[in-house]
């Protein structure tokens, strides 16, 4: 009996190795092209909104220390906890307001002017920049001790950080955090401005990311890139919901659900971020300002940090930026794709026959717009702007709105042929990796994972093609 | 026998009219004389005035779909909305204050939303929870048709019928249906007179003042926690759950909510049903050919600016003798039967960008957190941390000039406001029996005291 079950699965590990060595197909990695033409303004803007871009441009750009007062770092507000200390740093790849770069920035910085912050396991220098967030211990949530707690959620609410999780523990699923404690769900910066120079007497300590990874509790992120992001604002949300709706029969026989995030102030579909959480670009930006730099701003006003000795400066530390910064992203031209040719066009067939497309939906429509650019357009972003239940192996434990740990929006696939980092937490960079990950049993991609894998193994490559050529 | 027991029964009723007469304590309403409100705060400086002026002609502009109704030239009202301005429901006593109102002694008003329904050839009805005496309100739905969570807003009224709305065919939600089936819940607007200060409280200020008095809390059953943002995990303050997190926020969300124009912030349409979809998006937008910083203001920076700089509420001078004496009573009562715990007399701002804003206190009389007050005020909805029991304390600053009290404007009647804290759970439920306990002139003190506010 033993002997029979080693045997058996000695022969899947040996058909396994076979399958991955003998007909394996390949990522063809991030393709090189001209980055002149990446990181443009939109065709056909005004003169006025041309100028708006480049001022948005030189704020996304701008570097912050704690008071300005760093050498090359005359923005102020930076902390007391960030992740880094400019938008361009972290969008960077291939130009800026792109996504993770090759080189993370992180490790360097933290020790920048003087800061001693010790590297977590999880940064590495040539890994995806990542911001942390913890799916439990409300209690010691930014800026450590938070008063009263809000009392357990009646039954399985599904708004806010919360609700479902309550009870998780007694039946938590593979690889749920071993720790207790409320929902958290909240960023946890990885560094703080204790020891630089621009600093002094702020002495706070970065969490305690070792305890928080061993016990399964930390979840990362990589950068959303922001090609194309104005457009995808403007997408009406008829356009998604019609698009929710359409090919029924399909979509019932692959399994495929979804629904739209949606905002608890005017109920409309959010849709930026990996769970669409953010509503607007403004939002968006402000959101990025005071939780991944520490700068208060107008939307965000509250040091998320209030430690005597570490808020340094008058708050709101900036007013306006974010409404700058907005317009930059609001007017960043899509990606470019590639020339196509037979292997890619054979490839985007396959990527609609297997049912790819249903939730990488290949054009939404913008709805009226007081930019003409912007107005009534077409916008090839392979994405429904939906959350699907991507699994247990992609669940992160963290509700945002209306996304649970499971939920995922439908990452936009343009430009996905200049990205170095894939998924949420930029755990792989080798796509058909990257799309077997979207495959664990109960996961809405199961059957269209599957069919991909039956598929020969030219039209695998042909497939990986295609979405290299995007 | 018989008789006995009538003389009995008319001698207890006598009793009791003349216990009422004699002993009932009476709300003394509004206040008359000047508005306590709606200048701008003291020491800004010259630009930050230049500021609120300009976000006052924007918290005033009045929107019509398309700009091109005679008296309001704004863009992007609807296609469904519950007024047409901003200062159309903060009013009372000034413009940035709450619902106004025929009784008020400084702007009398009937309901703007009664003339609302019908204005440039809308045909909408009027909800029998709208009338021309009572506040403005806005509705929310408990639930959704299908038992799902509801909880957003639903507008009164629709631009179909409206002169610059033709080919707009939509038809209004059916309130008298979510009336009977008690799935539809009401909020009056909240005032915004000292909102900059409000907005400028340290969270560590909140936080521990909601950890202080724990003996005297835990005594009178008081708990209550801060509702936070799902964004950067920071402190909500603003509206009635206090779910917003800043005036800018604030500002948006109104904007589209209330009166349907889109903007930077909240850029999307509530309902783009073919037909009743008239304007580009963001109909409100930060304007790049403007040539002055004021000019370039989106609507909503400029009515962020204008509730930012806006003074807080003035209470009314100390009046001499008798009246006086009962008003400083009626502060220590407020302290002694545990209002002063939720209501917190002064809270702290901190280091602000703002001189006029920075390390001042702030006479609110709220913690800013939220507390379960009960059965008899829960509205059955959501708002981040705060469920359906939960409320803000509500800053009682400008109590004085107010005209409709609690989150729906049920009364306006402050004796009444006051009882209505009390019910099955509720975390006043201690002080409100403390108040019940009270000697008559204690109670008449502590509503000279409100009323002074």
């Amino acid at each position: 009996m033993t002997i029979r079950s080693l045997g058996i699965c000695s022969a899947l590990a040996f058909g396994t190795a076979f399958a991955l060595l003998g007909v394996a197909e390949t990522d063809p990695g991030p393709r090189k092209t001209t980055e002149a033409t990446w990181g443009q303004p939109l065709p056909g803007l005004s003169s006025a909104d041309l100028a708006a871009f480049s001022e948005g441009f030189a704020k996304f750009r701008e570097v912050v220390s704690v008071s300005g007062t760093e050498p090359g770092a005359p923005g102020v507000g930076l902390g007391p906890r960030f992740n880094l200390n400019s938008c361009a740093g972290c969008h960077a790849q291939p130009t800026v307001g792109g996504t993770s770069p090759r080189e993370n920035p992180q490790v360097a910085l933290a020790k920048a002017y003087g800061a001693e912050n010790s590297i977590p396991s999880f940064i590495k220098a040539d890994g995806p920049v990542r911001v942390v967030r913890f799916s439990r211990g409300g209690s010691a949530g930014p800026g450590g001790g938070r008063g009263n707690q809000p009392p357990p959620p009646p039954g399985r609410g599904g708004r806010g950080p919360g609700g479902p999780l309550a009870g998780l523990l007694s039946t938590a699923p593979p690889g749920a955090p071993a720790v207790g404690g409320r929902p958290d769900g909240g960023v946890h910066d990885l560094f703080v401005i204790a020891g630089r120079k621009d600093a002094n007497g702020c002495e706070i300590r970065q969490p305690d990311f070792a305890g928080a990874v061993a016990q399964r509790n930390a979840f990362f992120r990589i950068p959303t890139p922001l090609y194309g992001a104005g457009l995808i604002e403007a997408i009406s949300e008829a356009s998604i919901m019609n698009n929710l709706r359409a090919d029924q029969p399909l979509k019932q026989s692959l399994g495929i659900g979804g629904r739209e995030n949606r905002n608890q102030n005017d109920g409309t579909i959010t849709r930026f971020g990996w769970k669409a959480q953010d509503k607007s670009l403004v939002t968006f930006a402000a959101e990025a300002m005071n939780v991944e730099e520490g700068v208060t701003n107008d939307l965000f006003p509250h040091e998320r940090e209030d430690t005597p000795g570490c808020a340094i400066n008058a708050t709101p530390e900036d007013r306006g930026g974010a409404a700058i910064m907005a317009e930059f992203m609001r007017y960043l031209a899509p990606p470019v794709p590639a020339q196509a040719t037979a292997a890619t066009e054979r490839g985007k067939q396959t990527f609609a026959s297997i049912g790819c497309a249903t939730c990488h939906t290949p054009n939404l429509r913008t709805g009226k717009s007081n930019v003409v650019a912007m107005n009534e357009k077409w916008v090839p972003l392979y994405s429904d702007l939906a959350l699907h239940d991507m699994g247990p192996g992609l669940d992160d434990f963290i509700s945002q709105g209306e996304a649970n740990g499971r939920d995922w929006r439908t990452a936009p696939l343009w430009g996905l042929g200049q990205r170095l980092f894939f998924l949420h937490d930029g755990r792989t960079s080798d796509l058909a990796q990257a799309i077997r990950e979207h495959g664990t049993a109960g996961s809405e991609a199961y059957r269209t994972t599957a069919k991909f894998e039956a598929l020969s193994s030219e039209q695998k490559q042909d497939l990986l093609s295609f979405l290299r050529s995007l | 026998m018989v008789l006995h027991t009538q003389a009995k029964r008319i001698l207890a009723l006598a009793m009791l009219a003349a216990g009422q007469m004699i002993w009932a304590q009476t709300d003394p309403g509004p206040r008359n004389g000047p508005p306590s409100a709606g200048n701008p705060l003291p020491g800004l400086t010259a630009g930050e005035l230049a500021y609120f002026n300009e976000g006052l002609a924007r918290f005033r502009e009045v929107d019509s779909v398309k700009g091109t109704q005679p008296g309001a030239t704004g863009v992007g009202l609807g296609p469904r909305f519950n007024l047409n301005s901003c200062a159309g429901c903060h009013a009372q006593p000034a413009i940035g204050g709450s619902s106004p109102a025929l009784v008020s002694k400084q702007s009398s008003q009937v309901n703007p939303q009664i003339a609302m329904a019908t204005n440039f050839g809308a045909t909408n009805t009027i909800p029998a929870f709208i009338q021309p005496n009572g506040p403005v309100r806005v509705v929310r739905f408990i639930k959704n048709a299908d038992g799902t969570p509801d909880g957003g807003v639903h507008d009164l009224f629709t631009i179909s019928g409206r002169s610059d709305a033709v080919g707009c065919r939509i038809t209004q939600p059916d309130f008298a249906t979510a009336v009977a089936q008690q799935n539809a819940i009401f909020r009056t607007p909240t005032a915004t007179f000292g909102a900059g200060l409000i907005e400028m409280i340290q969270d560590a200020t909140i936080v521990a003042n909601l950890a202080a008095n724990a003996a005297q809390k835990k005594q009178l059953g008081i708990t209550g926690f801060v509702n936070r943002n799902g964004n950067d995990g920071t402190i909500t303050r603003f509206g009635w759950k206090a779910q917003n997190k800043s005036l800018l926020m604030f500002a948006g969300e109104a904007y589209n909510v209330e009166q349907g124009v889109t903007n930077d912030l909240f850029p999307n349409e509530r309902d783009e049903t073919a037909g009743c979809v008239f304007n580009g998006i963001a109909e409100d937008h930060f304007d790049t050919t403007a040539t002055s910083p004021e000019a370039a203001f989106s609507d909503i920076t400029g009515q962020a600016a204008f509730m930012r700089m806006l003074a807080p509420p003035q209470p009314a001078p100390p009046p001499q003798g008798p009246q006086g004496q009962s008003v400083n009573n009626g502060s220590q009562v407020f302290a002694q039967i545990g209002c002063a715990l939720c209501h917190t007399p002064t809270l702290q701002t901190g280091l602000s960008q703002s001189a006029a804003l920075s390390n001042k206190p702030v006479q609110l009389f709220s913690d800013l957190a939220v507390h379960n007050m009960g059965s008899g005020l829960a509205d059955g909805i959501t708002q981040g941390l705060a469920t359906g029991n939960y409320f803000r304390s509500a800053p009682l600053w400008g109590l004085g000039q107010k005209v409709f009290l609690l989150h729906d404007g049920r009364t306006t009647d402050l004796v009444q406001a006051i009882q209505q804290h009390s019910s099955a759970g509720s975390e006043a439920n201690g002080t409100v029996q403390g108040f019940n306990g009270l000697p008559p002139q204690a109670k008449q003190d502590l509503l000279n005291f409100l009323r002074s506010l």
